[in-house]
């Protein structure tokens, strides 16, 4: 053959194959999956994807990652506009509302999950058991009644300390409460080889809701949003004050680092696992790195309740974290497909295996039974604080969390607030009283547009 | 207040007369004048029809009649600029062509079939993705929008306005914004001519260190707000490290509000300057040697040489490179301002661009950030035009 009948040939192949490519992978039925991560809780996502379609070889699951839960709320949003939305996306918990009215020309974006399953007890053989789940995810997500997301990743805001440190500086226990971690730092920071500061956590709206719900308040009118449409936030509460007071008193005697961005997960955690800071407020998500990073770094890290307020009765944590969306509009045998996931992505080993691969507690009872009889919590006795954490939550509209339109926009004004307190030493009664203004602004008009109210 | 109609009358006839007093006193023809009543008839019309003349309305404050004042005013200046373009062509008598200059018709096309049919890729592509977008962010600048529904609700020129009230902190955002594009653009520009011109000298390696030179240009700038975030970390970062060893006190790179921009700066001048380099050595090697050294024998020292010669000679350069610069300055350093601050801290280091962003994406108010990059849109026209009018003149292309 000659060079040119030959390269004709090989072009006539590689075209056929192009052609053909689609029509091959067409025989699957597509299940696009956007998850909110892009670390190793993506490879793990992926891992059981594979699993998943190896299982069921009807289905490809392909799962995307995104940088985080800000960036694929407006994605997905986006791509809903132009039709191309995944069947499954992940929000995280303030986005819920949003998500709950999400639509286009009359058109929802996302479908109750709970709508979705039915009354089905199983699909394409896996058990539907929505008893199954733990309590403070089961309160959080079930919205009028029901399911409307599938609950994944959930996790606390905790406490994580340098125990080698605390104990060099003559510190017995751990703190519990804010006049504890006063007190704590102040020996810590009275040491001869003191760290540069004490504390740190991130300017994440998070935090603050957490402490808010622990002294019993709620964030929102109308029961925390529960009741009915929330219309008025109630960001400059006496528990709002007092927690951001308490945190600039932490701040102004050199407790505190700020790290000078706000929602800065990495440079808080780097602060800690460098040991720059003797303690850490963070996500329990990172309960397994930050337990880890810390014996790598030469220091037990030892986990604990979010110190609460002395002076307030303690109400109990609520949850964070995300869940997954089912979206609105998707024929019958992809819905099928992406319920089949949900129900294997949750299963009780998967459960298990994500919350000791992460620190995110085991979303369903089964699992906790799983880790219990394998002796997971003996060994890793941080993994048990969040779920502990959870558990000890008093139930109310408080530490049910709150439900409200806009919310991530709103939680942009607390922190704008709290950094104006940190960084230009504003007052804390003006600044949230000023973010009230603007986050009940927000909030008008978002349920102008979405409820015409 | 005034009734309504008396203000619609006001709005289109008072730009009417001053079209016309413009355009009539410039060629002294009825023509002239008559182009000019209409010119400015429309410009006055031309923002306040669309908006339904709402910033007169009753209950609107004087924000609001101030603003509409103002978009009367834009709009009239506006249409007789047009205006005075139409006044150009017709006076002439020769139509399109009077726009071109005289000397060089040799190779240009009969008629305009051709001509446009040629550029209709261009203008169709331009028009579906670049004016239509532009112009529905006219309407979403009026509009109560959050990206999640398609419902909307029309709010006059409140998008505009509301960033008047001291609580949004605009006036932070508009100094920020001058602060880091000012000094991105001044510094980049000196330590590029710098480099470049010591790069440019006839030395062993010179294309390896060219090469080397240009490389930051290839890095995206959220890459470089990493490299810079390692690099000024408070605790644990590089700078901090050398003060520390030389016994100094680590300073707060992105903590202080003060300081923060300073940081952003740098890692901009840095990401921008490979892109500056390329430019400038391919400008020094254009200098004309015989200029430098008829400067020389005449007796002028290096500094005067590089002042009196070289600098004028990299004008069109330089012009062409501060047009870029500002762009770069203006729209491309959210990369950076993201991984690195994130706007803070307390907004010290949130631009108008990074506010954009953040307004529509994070926190879902499309009508703000319409309005906002309306503003930013505006800005840039105004510097580059500025820039055309002071320094395009100065500029030397050698001939």
């Amino acid at each position: 053959m000659s060079r040119r009948s030959m390269l004709l040939a090989a072009l006539t192949v590689i075209m056929a194959l192009v052609a053909l490519a689609p029509a091959m992978a067409q025989d699957k039925i597509q299940i696009p999956v956007w998850i909110a991560f892009t670390d190793s809780r993506l490879d793990w996502s992926r891992e059981r994807a594979a699993e998943f379609n190896e299982l069921f070889p009807q289905y490809e699951v392909t799962i995307e990652g995104y940088a985080d839960y800000e960036s694929i709320f407006a994605a997905a949003s986006l791509a809903f506009e132009q039709g191309t939305q995944p069947a499954i996306v992940q929000y995280f918990e303030a986005a819920t509302q949003d998500a709950r009215d999400a639509g286009f020309e009359g058109n929802p974006q996302f479908k109750s999950v709970a709508e979705a399953f039915g009354d089905r007890t199983e699909v394409n053989g896996l058990p539907v058991n929505f008893d199954d789940f733990v309590d403070a995810a089961r309160n959080y997500y079930t919205l009028d009644g029901s399911f409307t997301s599938f609950p994944w990743n959930t996790s606390s805001a905790i406490m994580f300390s340098n125990k080698t440190m605390l104990e060099a500086a003559g510190v017995e226990g751990i703190p519990a409460t804010w006049a504890e971690v006063d007190a704590a730092c102040e020996k810590i920071m009275a040491m001869e080889n003191a760290p540069a500061n004490c504390i740190t956590w991130p300017n994440h709206g998070w935090f603050f809701e957490q402490a808010v719900a622990m002294q019993g308040a709620d964030l929102v009118n109308n029961g925390n949003g529960r009741e009915a449409r929330a219309t008025e936030t109630f960001i400059n509460s006496d528990a709002a004050v007092a927690y951001v007071s308490w945190w600039k008193d932490l701040q102004d005697k050199g407790y505190y680092i700020y790290t000078g961005a706000q929602r800065d997960w990495g440079g808080t955690y780097n602060a800690f696992v460098a040991g720059q800071v003797a303690m850490l407020l963070y996500s329990s998500s990172d309960t397994t790195a930050l337990t880890n990073d810390g014996a790598a770094a030469g220091f037990d890290v030892v986990a604990s309740f979010y110190p609460h307020n002395q002076d307030v009765e303690y109400a109990g944590n609520l949850i964070g974290g995300a869940s997954l969306w089912l979206s609105n509009d998707l024929s019958t045998e992809v819905e099928d497909g992406a319920l089949t996931f949900l129900l294997y992505f949750t299963n009780t080993e998967n459960a298990a295996s994500w919350h000791q691969f992460t620190g995110y507690v085991p979303i369903t009872k089964s699992a906790i039974a799983l880790l219990e009889s394998e002796g997971w919590y003996e060994e890793n006795p941080n993994s048990l604080v969040a779920s502990d954490q959870l558990a000890a939550a008093i139930p109310s509209s408080a530490t049910a969390g709150a439900i409200v339109g806009a919310f991530p926009a709103i939680r942009n004004h607390v922190t704008n607030a709290i950094e104006q307190v940190l960084v230009n030493g504003r007052d804390v009664t003006e600044a949230l009283t000023e973010a009230k203004e603007l986050a009940d602004e927000t909030l008008a008009e978002y349920n102008l547009l979405y409820a015409g109210e | 207040m005034l009734p309504p109609e008396l203000i619609v009358l006001i709005s289109i006839a008072a730009p009417a007369l001053v079209g016309a007093a413009w355009l009539y006193r410039g060629s002294r023809t009825l023509s002239a004048g008559f182009i000019g009543v209409i010119a400015g008839g429309i410009g006055g019309a031309l923002f306040m029809v669309p908006l339904n003349y709402c910033t007169f309305e009753a209950d609107r404050t004087s924000t609001d009649v101030a603003f509409g004042v103002f978009l009367i005013a834009l709009g009239a200046v506006i249409g007789i600029a047009v205006g005075a373009g139409v006044n150009r062509i017709v006076g002439s008598g020769k139509g399109i062509s009077s726009l071109t200059s005289e000397q060089n018709t040799a190779g240009t096309f009969k008629g305009t079939v051709i001509p446009f049919a040629l550029l209709a890729p261009t203008l169709v592509i331009l028009a579906l993705f670049l004016y239509a977008p532009a112009l529905d962010n006219l309407r979403l600048s009026t509009l109560l929008a959050r990206l999640g529904t398609d419902r909307t609700a029309f709010v006059c020129v409140d998008n505009f306005t509301k960033l008047l009230e001291p609580r949004q902190n605009y006036g932070q955002t508009l100094y920020a914004t001058f602060l880091i594009s000012f000094f991105t653009v001044i510094i980049g520009l000196a330590i590029s001519l710098m480099i470049a011109y010591v790069a440019y000298q006839p030395v062993r390696g010179a294309s390896i260190y060219r090469t080397l030179l240009i490389w930051p240009y290839a890095i995206s700038p959220p890459v470089a707000g990493i490299i810079f975030g390692m690099v000024f970390n408070e605790g644990a970062g590089i700078m901090n490290h050398l003060i520390r060893s030389g016994g100094g006190v680590p300073v707060q790179w992105l903590q202080s509000a003060s300081i923060a921009p300073w940081t952003i700066i740098a890692a901009s001048v840095w990401k921008s300057m490979g892109f500056n380099i390329l430019f400038y050595i391919a400008g020094l090697q254009n200098v004309p040697k015989d200029l430098i050294e008829a400067a020389a024998i005449d007796g002028a020292n290096f500094v005067v040489r590089f002042r009196r010669v070289i600098i004028p000679m990299l004008s069109p350069i330089t012009f062409f490179l501060i047009i870029t610069n500002i762009t770069y300055a203006f729209f491309e350093t959210y990369g950076t301002i993201d991984f690195l601050t994130r706007g803070g801290p307390a907004g010290a280091t949130s631009t108008m661009i990074y506010r954009i962003v953040d307004n529509g994406l994070n926190q879902r108010d499309l009508g703000s950030a319409a309005a906002q990059s309306l503003i930013l849109f505006s800005l840039v026209i105004i510097i580059t035009l500025i820039q055309f009018r002071t320094s395009g003149r100065r500029v030397t292309y050698g001939r």
